[in-house]
């Protein structure tokens, strides 16, 4: 229990919930229901970009074309469903492939080619960004709504019954994705090698662990969430824009090391990061309802990203002196 | 032998849950070279760091010069004289010998760094030290020796009164440990207090004044080394006697069958046409000088680094080594001579450690058996009598010697027939080594197959059944146990150099 | 001073646009929108004068035209480009805002139509969203090295352009800015402006909202609010209709006397005519500006605004924003066309498919649809006149209120794109 105390996963979760009585009782209207609907709206792509880019955090890596990438896959999906008249099935599909395939070429830079995880992963971004923007014709592109048939995807995340009764159904499977992830971290093979190769690639090599095939899985894992978080990212917003993207990515990647993953690799949970995008969301969401200026919001994520890091160095500093 | 220039009295330190010193008291004269010995966690190091300001003392006091002294900081106690030459070389690849030494300071002319003064100050430095290092080389470029000697010219060029040797021969070879003796008796000619931590009987001998041992994070008593015997020594150590003499016959039969043979084995220029056979059962060493090629030729053999011809045989079928993902499935475990880089995931548990290189054999599906894990794991624990609380016990948290029995525990659970020790008992202390060599010499007996790389003359000459000796990426000779003496050995290791 | 720099400018960019919307109005085989007619009464007389000597060198060249293009062209009859002809196969370098919306991709069907007609031809180029301003920059730049025959430029941001403007001067290329004029360009760099006039198009919205909303706010007993939401507070033409529907709001509360007061981002605080006093207004103006333009954003800001409790009106200033709105609103339920029942009204700007549904179903009470098209379209004439040698005047083009009931208009459909 003691243990527990001292866990960053825990007490960030303190933090998040002081934070949310303090929003509530500054703000009448964010107390409100429908805050909070809104609040998960917006963060289950976030959730889901900030799972997938724990494994890539875990080995020491990054991956940061998941913002532009999930833009880029929602997209293409959103442009088969309307140029092309796709089942929105075939076109989710065709997202969540598009970001696995994407995820396993910056696999293959990083671990085969060996590049460093910033710098591929940041020339996947921009490439990802031009190549969204190309392939729908630079044109804004418009998942089905939600008041048409073709718009049921949107009750995966949230059910709309009547005018404005919602139902967050998108908490099931969320749920359910992040209970299967955290299985997969800790009690199967592609975990624990993610782990073992933040630790010490080296000894887990010479270990006889095929290192280049489980370090691609890490990224390939990343860009398959990608592609999921694209598809609930079409549910949240009315239209995909091109061209944006850029610095979502970092709400994810904030959220993790919020959530405790260790910059550099080898440290980190599944619920630790659920937890992190909690925090940055209702960070995100609320400071609008308390009236601060936008700008502000984003001076102060900052700054609280810098805390996270700091407090994982600091970690590192006292186990190195022991 | 002058006054005493450094004092600590009573030194007492605690961290959370360990008491690491507990009123230990240690002194060293001006003009002396006196040793630090202890087992690994018995507090040398920890004594160590409160000395030169990287812990602070609980209570106890320091003497230093006639006067009572506390560093905050290396650097404080560097300024007053008292330096620290690592185990670990402190040194930066990249820039040159010069730059290395005085970085942090480096002498100005403007706003410039004067590299003239820098070069020529390192060069008297080197004159001091009577060693021909040339200051404008790349550290990178330098032998671990000369890196060593840099590190030691470093010292001295902050005046140093006091000089602090930390295993400072672990990594050199016999001849380097020569040049590094005489070093240290000019220095302690020229006045200096000079302490000397080691495992390393026969240096404490050699070049030692006198003997100050710690067990436990107390102080045990002093020595001075003329007097006493390696025993009377290594009895205030542990308590017990357990130096052993070298092997006298191999124990393995003649008929004994080769589980593995290597042919015509070439990996860069440092391993070059290697072929030897390795018999069930046998121990073969492997000695040699620093950078003989023996490492690098273990490492081709087990697929580490890329190899461009040869063969390996195991139990004379003809096998296809190209990583080692297909050393391990051919049954050949590797214990680097780099623990903690290559070894073990020092962050992770020995559960975790134990099964890496097999998680196959413990996993349903894609599903790891926990439960299996942890049986196989705390049943090696007791075989090896690894000293830990737990399982769970993260490795990092473990002694030198137990994180090896950690190493060796993950080839054992892959059950590994022929297992390539690297160095197996480098960095560890005394009691540990011989638990170490007794484990090798039970792995044998059950029928296991042991190549051992060692640069200390005395265990290879105690462990091996038969030994290999290379030199400059060359098999120069296959000697049996019987005929093996330290003269034929180092004869054959100098063999190209000589000529 | 500043705001009477402002105010002035604005005034001037006003009445030019009304005289732009009668030019149209006279010729346009639909009649204009009722509300546009009076107002054009009153410019008319001011700015008829250059319109008619803008008129005569074009019907000169008429004839040249009639033959190259036998089709007579509604789109150009009473404009000054009437008869224009291209003496040359120009090739003009056309840089838009981004393509992140609709909106652009129907500015470039108009480029295209016109250099078809005109047998010029263009090259269009974009960032990749409307906040790289640097990269734009870097285009435009690029263009002038290429020296086209002439640029048309949409500026993400018009400070950071003058220095390519004044290059451009400098390499003797015309410039015409479309869309989004730039108010300090340096002198003789920019040739004509093609754009909205923004600061009507945001009064348009005002004036329809408060037309809904007027018996609510004159019932009401306790302070009510009308937000709105702008992309940023850089660009010119969103600065102009987020302040053009602020100072027309103002004004039409004020005048049946009820107090107002604005409230929210600094820069639209201070740059509208009047930000009362919070404390005592009948009626609070909330403005909010993301930091982002990202729908996710423009949607936290618009739901802060939207869920507060006094609010009865809500404006959102262009496509990104309007959607934001929607967003919100998706979940809050507000929005909706029956002020007696209790809806709030929501006004957007532009158009797109999210939109449009919105107010074919009433969800939002309206929107304001500028037309695109007919920019990128006069952007072409405007470069090609220039080109030719001949002087060109500014152009504005219409802004146009629509709801569920005039959207399928002759007037306004064309200009509603997807």
């Amino acid at each position: 229990m003691k243990k527990l105390f001292k866990e960053q996963k825990f007490i960030v979760l303190i933090v998040a919930i002081v934070l949310y009585v303090i929003f509530a009782l500054l703000s009448k209207e964010f107390r409100r229901y429908t805050t909070i609907i809104q609040m998960l709206d917006f963060a289950y792509y976030v959730v889901l970009m900030a799972i997938g880019v724990t494994f890539p955090l875990i080995t020491g890596g990054v991956d940061l074309s998941i913002g532009t990438g999930m833009i880029c896959y929602a997209l293409v999906g959103g442009f088969m469903i309307r140029n092309y008249h796709w089942p929105v099935v075939l076109a989710m599909l065709l997202s969540v492939l598009f970001g696995l395939v994407i995820g396993i070429l910056n696999g293959t830079l990083v671990s085969v080619m060996g590049l460093p995880p910033f710098l591929a992963t940041l020339c996947t971004c921009m490439i990802t960004r031009g190549l969204g923007t190309l392939l729908v014709n630079k044109q804004a592109v418009p998942w089905p709504t939600n008041k048409v048939p073709e718009g049921w995807f949107h009750s995966i995340f949230k059910l709309t019954i009547g005018r404005a009764t919602k139902i967050p159904t998108g908490l099931i499977p969320i749920a359910i994705i992040v209970i299967i992830m955290m299985f997969v971290l800790n009690h199967t093979r592609v975990g624990r090698y993610t782990i073992a190769i933040g630790s010490n690639r080296e000894a887990t090599r010479l270990s006889g662990v095929n290192v280049r095939i489980y370090h691609i899985a890490a990224y390939a894992i990343c860009g398959l969430f990608a592609g999921l978080a694209s598809i609930a990212y079409a549910a949240a917003t009315p239209t995909v824009q091109p061209g944006t993207g850029a610095g979502l990515e970092l709400d994810a990647i904030g959220a993790a090391i919020v959530g405790g993953v260790s910059a550099a690799g080898g440290v980190g949970s599944i619920e630790g990061t659920v937890i992190g995008v909690l925090f940055i969301q209702i960070l995100k969401i609320g400071l609008p309802f308390i009236g601060l200026e936008a700008n502000w919001q984003q001076i102060i994520l900052g700054l609280i990203l810098i805390g996270a890091v700091l407090v994982d160095v600091i970690k590192k500093r006292k186990e190195a002196a022991l | 032998m002058g006054e005493v220039i450094l004092e600590m009295k009573e030194i007492d330190k605690s961290f959370p849950g360990v008491h690491a010193l507990d009123h230990v008291s240690f002194d060293v004269k001006c003009g002396e070279v006196h040793a630090l010995m202890g087992e690994n966690g018995a507090g040398k190091s920890t004594l160590m760091k409160v000395l030169t300001g990287i812990y602070s003392k609980d209570s106890g006091s320091i003497i230093f010069d006639g006067k009572e002294i506390e560093f905050h900081s290396t650097r404080e106690a560097q300024e007053a004289g008292i330096v620290i030459v690592h185990q670990e070389l402190n040194m930066i690849g990249d820039l040159t010998v010069a730059q290395n030494i005085f970085i942090g300071r480096e002498p100005k002319k403007g706003f410039r760094i004067d590299d003239k003064k820098m070069i020529e100050d390192s060069k008297a430095l080197f004159d001091r030290l009577k060693i021909h290092i040339d200051p404008t080389e790349k550290m990178s470029e330098l032998t671990v020796g000369k890196q060593q000697m840099c590190e030691i010219a470093k010292a001295i060029s902050h005046n140093a009164k006091v000089i602090i040797f930390d295993e400072p021969s672990a990594a050199l070879t016999e001849k380097e440990i020569e040049d590094l003796f005489a070093i240290i008796r000019d220095l302690r000619s020229q006045n200096l207090g000079i302490v000397y931590i080691s495992h390393r009987m026969d240096e404490i001998k050699v070049i030692t004044d006198r003997v100050s041992v710690m067990r436990d994070g107390t102080y045990v008593g002093t020595l001075i080394t003329e007097d006493c015997t390696k025993e009377d020594i290594i009895n205030m150590m542990v308590g017990r006697v357990i130096y052993e003499k070298p092997k006298e016959k191999s124990l393995v039969a003649k008929d004994a069958p080769v589980v593995l043979k290597v042919e015509h084995l070439n990996a860069g220029h440092m391993v070059q046409d290697i072929s030897f056979e390795l018999k069930k059962g046998e121990i073969l060493g492997f000695s040699g000088l620093m950078g003989a090629g023996r490492t690098e030729t273990a490492r081709a053999i087990f697929g580490a680094d890329p190899k461009q011809s040869g063969e390996i045989y195991i139990n004379g079928k003809k096998v296809e080594i190209n990583s080692p993902e297909d050393a391990v499935k051919n049954g050949i475990g590797y214990l680097s001579e780099d623990r903690r880089r290559y070894g073990v995931v020092v962050q992770k548990t020995i559960i975790e450690n134990s099964t890496l290189a097999c998680l196959e054999d413990y996993t349903n599906g894609a599903v790891i058996n926990k439960g299996k894990e942890k049986e196989i794991t705390e049943k090696f624990i007791k075989e090896m009598d690894t000293k830990t609380p737990s399982s769970d016990q993260l490795v990092m948290n473990l002694s030198g010697g137990n994180q090896q029995k950690v190493v060796i525990t993950k080839w054992l659970v892959k059950n590994c027939d022929i297992l390539i020790f690297d160095e197996p008992t480098r960095g560890i202390d005394v009691g540990a080594k011989s638990e170490i060599y007794k484990l090798m010499n039970a792995l044998t007996a059950e029928g296991k197959s042991i190549i051992m790389i060692s640069s200390e003359m005395n265990e290879i000459l105690r462990m091996s059944d038969r030994i290999i000796v290379m030199c400059e990426g060359k098999k120069t000779g296959e000697i049996a146990i019987e005929e093996a003496t330290q003269e034929l050995i180092m004869d054959k290791a100098t063999r190209d150099i000589v000529a | 001073m500043k705001k009477k720099i402002l105010a002035t400018l604005l005034s001037v960019a006003m009445v030019a646009t009304l005289v732009a919307g009668c030019g149209e109005t006279a010729e346009a085989p639909a009649p204009a929108p009722a509300e546009e007619a009076p107002a054009a009464d009153e410019a008319a007389p001011a700015e008829d004068a250059p319109a008619a000597d803008e008129a005569a060198p074009a019907e000169e060249a008429a004839p040249a035209e009639a033959q190259a293009n036998p089709d007579t062209n509604d789109k150009l009859v009473g404009t000054p480009f009437e008869g224009v002809t291209a003496n040359d196969a120009y090739n003009f370098a056309m840089d838009v805002k981004s393509f992140q919306s609709t909106y652009w991709q129907a500015a470039v069907q108009g480029m295209e139509m016109a250099a078809a007609e005109l047998g010029v031809t263009y090259d269009a180029h974009g960032p990749n969203s409307e906040s790289d301003i640097a990269d734009q920059v870097n285009m435009i730049n690029a263009d002038i090295n290429a020296k086209p025959a002439g640029i048309g430029l949409a500026a993400c941001d018009t400070t950071a352009v003058l220095d390519s403007l004044q290059a451009a001067k400098d390499a003797g290329i015309p410039v015409v800015c479309f869309d989004t004029g730039v108010a300090n360009a340096p002198d003789g760099s920019v040739v004509a402006t093609v754009a909205t006039d923004n600061t009507a198009a945001g009064a348009v919205a005002a004036e329809e909202m408060y037309a809904a909303l007027k018996d609510t706010i004159a019932n009401a007993s306790a302070p009510v609010r009308i937000g709105e939401v702008n992309q940023d507070a850089t660009a010119l033409n969103i600065q102009q209709r987020g302040l053009g529907f602020i100072n027309k709001m103002t004004e039409l509360i004020k005048a049946d006397g009820k107090s107002v007061a604005v409230v929210g981002n600094e820069f639209y605080v201070n740059a509208c005519d009047d930000k009362g006093d919070e404390k005592t207004a009948d009626v609070i103006i909330e403005v909010a500006v993301p930091a982002q333009t990202t729908v996710e954003l423009s949607t936290t800001e618009a739901s802060s605004i939207l869920s507060k409790d006094d609010v009865i009106g809500i404006f959102g200033s262009n496509q990104v924003t309007a959607e934001g709105l929607l967003a919100a609103d998706d979940n809050l339920g507000k929005l909706g066309s029956d002020v007696a029942a209790g809806d709030v009204i929501g006004a957007g700007f532009d158009a797109g498919s999210v939109i449009k549904a919105a107010v074919e179903s009433g969800q939002l009470y309206g929107a304001v649809t500028q037309s695109p098209l007919m920019m990128g379209y006069y952007a072409i004439y405007a470069l090609t006149k220039a080109a030719n040698g001949d002087t060109v005047a500014d152009y504005p083009t219409g802004g146009y209120w629509y709801n569920a009931a005039t959207m399928n208009d002759a007037e306004i459909a064309p200009n509603l794109y997807d």
